[in-house]
C-alpha cells in the first residue's frame, strides 16, 4: 500500500507529506424503494485513503457491506470524470459537496478531515423522486428536453465547419450554457426546488445560435410548460443554483430564459 | 392569445413577471408618497401638508380610481407572493435533514414572504390610522404627528418601514432579473440601485416616526396653534383657495 502512495505523493494537495488514512463517520440515507420510508444509517470507516475519490470511498463501503451480506448503497454514477452529470449526492447539506464547480465524483477524500462526520443524502425535490437510497429519478429533465430542447437540422453529411458565421462572444455564451451536464444540482440546491438554471441553460444554448432560431419561441414555451408540469418550484432569484452548479452556469441565463419566455408570449408564433 | 395571457397568471415565469411589474409600480407609488410626505417637515405647522392632502381630495373620483388601482396592484402582488411561496414550499415535500447554502442567498431574499406579510399588517394599520378614520378637526398633519409621537405608533411605523426596506433590498434587482432585464454589465448597477432605493425608502419613511417621536418636530407643530404668524396666514389662503 505505502509504496503506491509514494508514487502519487507529488499530486497530493494535503499539507503534510505523509498521508494519513482517515477515520470517518457516515450517515447515509437508506431507502429500499420509492414508496418505502427512508432513514439515515450510520457507518464507520477507519482507513479511508486520502487518494480515494468520494465515490471510491462509497465503493469500499459497499464491498464491505456485500462481504457482510448486507444490501450495498445504491448511488448514481457513470463517467466519474465530471462530465456526465450522473453522480447526484448531497454531502453535508450541499449537492456535490462543498467544493465549487466540482462534481461528487471529482471530490477527493483528502479534502475531508480525520474524524469527520459526513451526511450523505439524495437530491430532494418532488420532481426528483427517490428510486432507492441515494438514487433519484431525474426523468423530469429528459421530459423537459423532449418538449423542446432540439433543433431541426438537415440530416446527412456534416456541414462544413464555420459555414455559419457566429459572433465570437455569442458563441462563447452559447458554449458556456452548453456546459450544463444536467446533473440537477441546481434543483437540489434551490430552496424552491426550481429547475430554472437547467432550463435556462438549455434554452440559452439553442436560442443564441442560428441553428436554434426555427423553434425559438415554441421551444421556450414548451420547455417552461413541461418544467411547470413536473412540479418544480418558482425561481426567487437567490442564485444558490449558480453557486452550486459544478459547471458554473450563470444566472444570467435565467434572465435570458425569462426574456425569451416573455418575448415568446408577446410576439412568438 | 387568451391562453398566452392566462400563462401570465399560471406559468412560473408569468407569475413572477406579474409580481415584478406590480412590485415595481408599487415602488413607484412609494417614491411619490415619500416625496409628498416630506411636506410634513415644512416649518408651517402642517399647513402645506394639509393643503397637499386637500389637493389630492379635490381630484374626487379620479382619486378613487387611483386608490383602486393601487389596491389592485397590492392585492395581485400579495396573492401571487403567497401562492409562489406555498408552491415553492410544496415543491420539496421531503426536506433535507441537513441543508447548507453557499452564501448566495441573503437575509432579505430568504425572508421575502415574512417582510411582505409585515408590510401587509402595517399597511392595514396605516390605512386605519389615516385613511379610514374620520379627519381630525385640526387636520391630517396634526393627526399624523400625534400618532407618530406615541410610543406604540412610532414603533409600528418604524418596524413596518424597516420590513419594507429589507423587502426592497432584494426585490428591486430581483424584479429586473425576473423581467429578463439584467445580465451583461447591468447586474452590479441594478443591485446597487436596488440597495439605494431600499435605503432611501426605508430610512426616508422611518424619519417621520423618529423625528416626531423624538419630539424634534413637536415645537413647530405646537407653534401652529399660536395665532397669526404671517407664514400661516399665507398658507391658510392657499388652503382656502384650493377648497
Ligand atoms: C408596498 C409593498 C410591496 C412592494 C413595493 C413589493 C415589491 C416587490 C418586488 C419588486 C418584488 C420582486 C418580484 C420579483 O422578484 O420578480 C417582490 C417580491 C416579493 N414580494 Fe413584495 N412587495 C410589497 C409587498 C408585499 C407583500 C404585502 C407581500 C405579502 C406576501 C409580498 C410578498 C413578496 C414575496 C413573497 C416576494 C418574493 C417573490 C419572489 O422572489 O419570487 N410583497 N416584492
Ligand atoms: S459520474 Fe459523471 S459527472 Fe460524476
Amino acid at each position: 500500500m505505502s509504496s503506491s502512495h509514494d508514487t502519487h505523493a507529488s499530486h497530493a494537495a494535503a499539507p503534510t507529506h505523509e498521508k494519513k488514512h482517515l477515520a470517518l463517520t457516515l450517515h447515509v440515507w437508506r431507502q429500499r424503494a420509492a414508496t418505502s420510508e427512508g432513514k439515515f444509517v450510520t457507518y464507520k470507516l477507519d482507513d479511508v485513503s486520502p487518494d480515494m475519490s468520494f465515490l471510491e470511498m462509497l465503493d469500499v463501503l459497499n464491498e464491505r457491506l456485500i462481504a457482510n451480506g448486507e444490501e450495498p448503497i445504491a448511488f448514481d454514477h457513470d463517467c466519474r470524470e465530471g462530465i456526465c452529470g450522473a453522480c447526484s449526492l448531497t454531502i453535508n447539506g450541499q449537492p456535490h459537496g462543498f467544493e465549487r464547480e466540482t462534481t461528487t465524483c471529482q471530490i477527493h477524500m483528502r479534502r475531508f478531515e480525520d474524524g469527520q462526520t459526513i451526511y450523505i443524502e439524495p437530491f430532494r425535490a418532488n420532481a426528483f423522486p427517490v428510486v432507492k437510497d441515494l438514487v433519484v429519478d431525474r426523468g423530469a429533465f429528459d421530459r423537459i428536453i423532449a418538449a423542446g430542447g432540439f433543433i431541426t437540422a438537415r440530416a446527412g453529411s456534416a456541414p462544413d465547419a464555420n459555414a455559419l458565421p457566429i459572433a465570437g462572444d455569442v458563441a462563447e455564451s452559447a458554449m458556456d450554457a452548453a456546459a450544463c451536464i444536467g446533473c440537477g444540482a441546481c434543483v437540489a440546491s434551490c430552496k424552491n426546488a426550481s429547475a430554472m438554471l437547467f432550463v435556462s441553460a438549455k434554452v440559452s444554448h439553442l436560442a443564441l445560435l442560428p441553428q436554434g432560431q426555427a423553434e425559438r419561441s415554441r421551444r421556450v414555451l414548451a420547455m417552461v410548460e413541461q418544467m411547470d408540469k413536473e412540479g418544480f418550484g418558482n425561481c426567487t432569484n437567490e442564485s444558490e443554483c449558480e453557486a452550486a452548479c459544478p459547471k458554473g452556469i450563470s444566472v444570467a441565463n435565467i434572465a435570458r430564459l425569462n426574456r425569451e419566455y416573455l418575448r415568446a408570449l408577446a410576439c412568438g408564433d | 392569445m387568451v391562453r398566452r395571457i392566462a400563462s401570465l397568471w399560471s406559468s412560473s415565469i408569468g407569475k413572477k413577471a406579474l409580481m415584478s411589474v406590480t412590485g415595481l409600480l408599487l415602488i413607484g407609488f412609494l417614491v411619490l408618497h415619500l416625496v409628498g410626505n416630506l411636506q410634513l417637515f415644512a416649518d408651517d405647522g402642517g399647513k402645506s401638508f394639509d393643503a397637499y392632502a386637500a389637493k389630492l381630495k379635490s381630484f374626487g373620483p379620479l382619486l378613487y380610481v387611483a386608490e383602486f388601482g393601487l389596491g389592485a396592484l397590492f392585492l395581485a402582488h400579495l396573492a401571487l407572493g403567497l401562492r409562489v411561496t406555498f408552491e415553492n414550499r410544496a415543491a420539496r415535500a421531503q426536506r433535507y435533514a441537513l441543508e447548507r447554502d453557499r452564501g448566495a442567498r441573503s437575509f432579505a431574499s430568504a425572508t421575502m414572504v415574512v417582510t411582505g406579510v409585515i408590510v401587509l399588517i402595517f399597511l392595514v394599520i396605516h390605512l386605519l390610522d389615516f385613511r379610514l378614520r374620520e379627519m381630525a378637526p385640526d387636520g391630517l398633519a396634526a393627526m399624523v404627528v400625534r400618532r407618530l409621537s406615541e410610543p406604540a405608533g412610532a414603533l409600528i411605523y418604524v418596524v413596518g418601514v424597516a420590513a419594507l426596506g429589507v423587502h426592497l433590498s432584494h426585490a428591486f434587482r430581483s424584479a429586473f432579473q425576473t423581467l429578463g432585464l439584467s445580465g451583461k454589465g447591468w447586474d452590479t448597477p441594478l443591485a446597487r440601485l436596488g440597495k439605494a432605493i431600499a435605503i432611501v425608502l426605508g430610512v426616508g419613511f422611518a424619519m417621520f416616526p423618529l423625528v416626531f417621536f423624538s419630539g424634534a418636530k413637536k415645537a413647530s407643530h405646537q407653534a401652529s396653534l399660536e395665532p397669526a404668524r404671517p407664514i400661516h396666514a399665507a398658507s391658510d389662503v392657499t388652503t382656502e383657495a384650493i377648497r
